[in-house]
């Protein structure tokens, strides 16, 4: 998707009808779960700070943990792979797929992999890759994207997913949930039992101990890093934190965030491959670490965004969001977290629009678990825009023409009374309907009222001293 | 230079260089939890959580009424079961024909009810959870539509945080260990709850004596 | 209870930031208003209700000279240099007054308070001139609601609880900016002034602390989108059967109030500054 296209893509998102009752509806639910089950929470407060904390010291250490991680990692038998760009990952688990013979990979819900575009890679190297988060299986099967961070197919009607299935897997036609749900648990359930591979990614990786955190509902977490004979851990080199009680910090706030649960319903940790006298579990375990940007992105004004645990709560709350919807972001993390990670990734020259699609309302740092500062972050990323390339041209001289008038203050009240008569000149019964050039924008949804013929300034000189009339 | 050096130096420099907000320090370090109740309190908790999973519960106060809580639950259902020893209450003596983690794959997939132990259970969130080890298959709680699992009195610890502070050891020596919160649950489509996609979507606890 | 968002998490109001010391204001002191560039171009009386309503509580107002603007549009849309050079002049004008500094506007008080030291980190010298300035800026409501009484200890008996106005007989609604709400802190202070008017209902507003959608430039730049939270907005205003829209942003103001206009509402948008204003004549 061409990234400066964006204003187009909201404009379609904000013309579709049937995304905006879904939008609306799926982003109420998921915001007053969440906000009720933070008021349950007992020290809301301290819980926070002490995720927050958990986070911010593991990107302040994060060479120091993710040697620690690894070498865990390696004394408890599994496999360490570094991977600079998406394509390395890439070769990585197509590397593995291919050793061990594999031909279908079953695949629990990785936003990494669709970062770096796994699926097509796979598929390129005749290794079938199977999404089976529900969300993500509807995805797969409508050759579609996810719209959100953890609810994937917010954008999707049940009409919608049941006339995939029928055409995609053969079963007749039906908008019931439940039967909808069936159908793609007994698809998928043959998948799980018969896959070489399993592909995952990581909520969290403990350094202290080697482990691998998993939070799901479905159970497919756990199908895809118990049944195959190998599992594939796919994570980003940020998703770190340094102890148990740590991720005991993140866990508390994480499923109350996204989803207004206590907790998820399967938090699994993973730190080996099947101990002699296990019976299942995975024999070989490879955790493949990729950078792909985030160590850029470490390095500069934006670092504290590696902190995100990718709980969605900034997505929830969002008007903007809760406006275009996920797909008008243009690329893999959507919503407040997406404006700034999305740049950080991939270069902020072709996604210079992203930061500015925000009124800077600060809703999504109210609302954070780990208290990120986006409004701080987006505002870093537009002065970083700005004096990099900025764009129009015609902005960036407004603003120097801005700058230079109102530290001039007989030359601002001369040129502020230009505007005003002309502002004035256009004016029909007080009010104007149409303006030109940029700031026709107001006017597309509003009226601009006519400025009085006075300033304030005016007015308070030609008052005197002395109390009000 | 390795990927893996080329990724590090350039972590270790931009650790340095980067803006990374200190912790915000204003409510002060995390209270603890206050000192853990007494069994029945423990046990109150927890069926109380469970029920708000919607997971229905049995408190028995000997291992005979156990075992014919056991009985009564699975009824005439094939099991997928821990090995005896893994069992509480020996349980295993109720059970009859009950496939193991040794069982062919497909036999364990045909089985209708898991029968499991647990290696601790957590009052604050309703938790069960089970550690991967010999006799103990991972498939029991995941593969059939139900799962039972009978939990003792000492298994019970507060909170997770708890969990994981006293049981450390337990949980390094484990390949896996999972957290269980009620039944397997969905709301991808149009954000309505559906259960057992794709675990369990019935989870029956029994707390012995 | 948990404090609310804004409040613990240190993007905080006035309250929190300043010291006790700078808290206090003599009374004996003038009161110095910052006009705003958008007020005393487009909507001069909000800034003379403002100077009647201050008036009336006791306050000697005094209006410092060569005020322009603060900075906002540029430092928002990236242009720090620019910014830099506005708030310069800004802090120049404002640090030859003493006393509080009121501002009828939320988001420029919220720039100065909390966006100079900012943009001049890299400047020892200008970041504490700009915190000695912003350590007397208050927000207009925030202002006469927290320290009016103390300046009507002092002798002047008009305060905002005793407006009485039959005209204003009707139904309220709140808007609360978002660099007010969550930059300052500052939201029971507008409510408990508007509540304080003698046959004013408040109304409540579905979704209440929803952006309206302004966000300065946002609204040109990304004007469809901007457009979409205006109606969201709008719809929820007319939704309270609200007679009036009251806030503490003029930006705002003129965003909810333009819309209200194009839609042919009835509902209309006021600034509090004119609401008090009007509810003591």
């Amino acid at each position: 998707m061409t990234p400066t296209a964006f204003v187009e893509r909201a404009e379609g998102a904000l013309a579709d009808a049937q995304l905006q009752i879904a939008l609306s509806r799926a982003t109420g639910t998921l915001g007053s779960r969440r906000a009720s089950a933070f008021e349950s929470l007992e020290n809301a407060d301290a819980v926070r700070d002490a995720a927050r904390a958990a986070r911010m010291n593991a990107i302040a250490n994060l060479s120091g943990l993710l040697e620690r991680f690894e070498s865990k990692l390696i004394a408890n038998g599994a496999h360490v792979h570094w991977a600079e760009t998406a394509e390395q990952a890439n070769h990585i688990v197509v590397g593995i797929a291919r050793r061990t013979g594999a031909t279908r990979a079953v695949k629990s819900k990785s936003m990494v992999s669709e970062e770096t575009h796994l699926n097509e890679a796979l598929e390129q190297a005749g290794v079938t890759p199977i999404e089976t988060d529900l969300g993500e299986y509807i995805v797969q099967l409508r050759h579609d994207r996810p719209s959100h961070i953890i609810a994937p197919i917010i954008h999707l009607t049940r009409q919608q997913v049941g006339r995939v299935m029928e055409e995609r897997l053969n079963v007749p036609y039906t908008d019931d949930t439940k039967t909808l749900a069936a159908t793609a648990r007994a698809k998928l359930r043959e998948e799980f039992l018969r896959a070489d591979l399993g592909i995952s990614g990581a909520n969290f990786g403990v350094a202290d101990t080697g482990s691998i955190c998993l939070v799901t509902n479905e159970g497919n977490g756990r199908m895809v890093t118990t049944m195959p004979r190998v599992h594939v851990v796919l994570m980003g080199i940020e998703k770190l934190v340094a102890s148990m009680a740590d991720l005991d910090a993140c866990l508390k706030v994480l499923a109350r965030s996204g989803t207004g649960q206590k907790i998820t319903v399967y938090t699994t940790m993973v730190r080996a491959p099947r101990r002699p006298g296990d019976t299942d579990g995975p024999e070989e375990l490879h955790v493949v670490l990729l950078d792909n940007g985030r160590s850029r992105i470490l390095a500069g004004d934006t670092a504290e965004i590696l902190g995100c645990i990718r709980c969605g709560a900034c997505l929830n709350v969002c008007p903007v969001y809760r406006n275009i919807g996920g797909h008008a972001y243009g690329d893999t993390y959507p919503g407040p977290v997406g404006a700034v990670v999305t740049p950080g990734l991939r270069g902020l020259g072709p996604w210079r629009e992203l930061p500015h699609a925000s009124s800077l309302c600060g809703a999504c740092r109210d609302v954070c678990p780990v208290r990120l500062d986006i409004p701080r972050m987006l505002l870093a990323l537009r002065a970083a825009a700005a004096a990099d390339d900025p764009q129009p041209k015609s902005l960036a001289w407004g603003m120097k023409a801005f700058g230079w008038i109102a530290s001039r203050p007989a030359l601002y009240r001369a040129m502020a009374r230009v505007g005003r008569l002309a502002l004035r000149a256009r004016a029909r019964d007080g009010w104007i309907g149409a303006l030109p050039g940029l700031a026709g924008g107001w006017t597309k949804a509003r009226d601009f009222p006519a400025p009085a013929a006075r300033t304030f300034q005016d007015q308070w000189r030609a008052r005197g001293k002395g109390r009000a009339s | 230079m390795s990927v893996r050096t080329a990724i590090l130096d350039r972590v270790r420099h931009a650790q340095r260089t980067g803006r990374i907000p200190g912790a915000a320090a204003l409510s002060g370090p995390p209270t603890r939890g206050p000192e853990r109740p007494a069994p029945p309190a423990l046990i109150e908790r927890f069926v109380g959580e469970l029920a708000a999973l919607g997971v229905e519960s049995f408190v028995e106060s000997s291992p005979d009424d156990v075992h014919a809580r056991v009985k009564a639950i699975v009824g005439a259902r094939s099991v997928l079961a821990w090995d005896a020893r893994q069992l509480p209450y020996d349980v295993d003596r109720v059970l009859v024909g009950a496939a193991r983690g040794s069982s062919p794959r497909d036999v364990q997939a045909a089985a209708q009810i898991g029968v499991t132990g647990c290696d601790a259970a957590i009052a604050e969130t309703g938790s069960l959870v089970l550690l991967s080890g010999e006799g103990k298959p991972r498939t029991a709680s995941l593969l059939p539509p139900a799962h039972l699992a009978i939990v003792r009195q000492t298994d019970l610890c507060d909170s997770m945080s708890e969990f994981f502070r006293e049981r450390a050891a337990d949980i390094a020596a484990a390949a896996c260990c999972t957290v269980i919160t009620g039944p397997s649950r969905t709301a991808d489509i149009e954000l309505t709850l559906t259960l057992g996609v794709h675990g369990p979507g019935e989870v029956i606890v029994i707390v012995g004596p | 209870m948990n404090a609310p968002n804004h409040v613990a998490q240190g993007f905080s109001p006035a309250e929190q930031r300043f010291s006790p010391a700078e808290q206090r204001f003599s009374p004996a002191k003038p009161v110095q208003l910052f006009h705003t560039c958008l007020v005393n171009e487009v909507a001069p009386e909000v800034a003379m209700a403002a100077v009647r309503v201050l008036e009336r509580l006791g306050c000697e107002v005094e209006v410092p000279a060569d005020q322009t603007c603060c900075g906002q549009p540029a430092f928002n849309a990236g242009f720090h240099a620019d910014a830099r050079q506005v708030a310069r002049h800004t802090i120049g004008v404002l640090e030859r007054t003493t006393g509080p500094i009121v501002i009828p506007s939320g988001s420029c008080a919220d720039m100065i308070v909390h966006q100079y030291e900012r943009l001049f980190e890299e400047d020892a010298a200008m970041a504490a001139r700009a915190h000695a300035v912003s350590a007397r800026c208050r927000e207009f409501s925030q202002f006469i609601a927290d320290c009016g009484l103390r300046i009507a200890d002092s002798g002047a008996d008009a305060k905002p609880s005793t407006i009485r106005n039959p005209q204003l007989a009707m139904k309220i609604a709140y808007h609360p900016s978002c660099h007010l709400l969550r930059g300052l802190g500052v939201d029971r202070q507008p409510k408990d002034l508007i509540a304080s008017v003698d046959g004013a209902t408040p109304v409540e507003v579905r979704d209440q602390q929803e952006c309206c959608g302004f966000g300065g430039l946002f609204s040109v730049k990304n004007a469809d989108i901007s457009g979409a939270m205006l109606a969201r907005k709008m719809d929820a205003i007319e939704a309270s059967g609200a007679d009036r829209v009251v806030s503490c942003d003029l930006g705002c103001l003129l965003h909810i109030g333009g819309g209200l206009h194009r839609r042919g509402s009835n509902v209309r948008a006021q600034h509090l500054a004119e609401f008090l204003d009007e509810a003591a004549r």
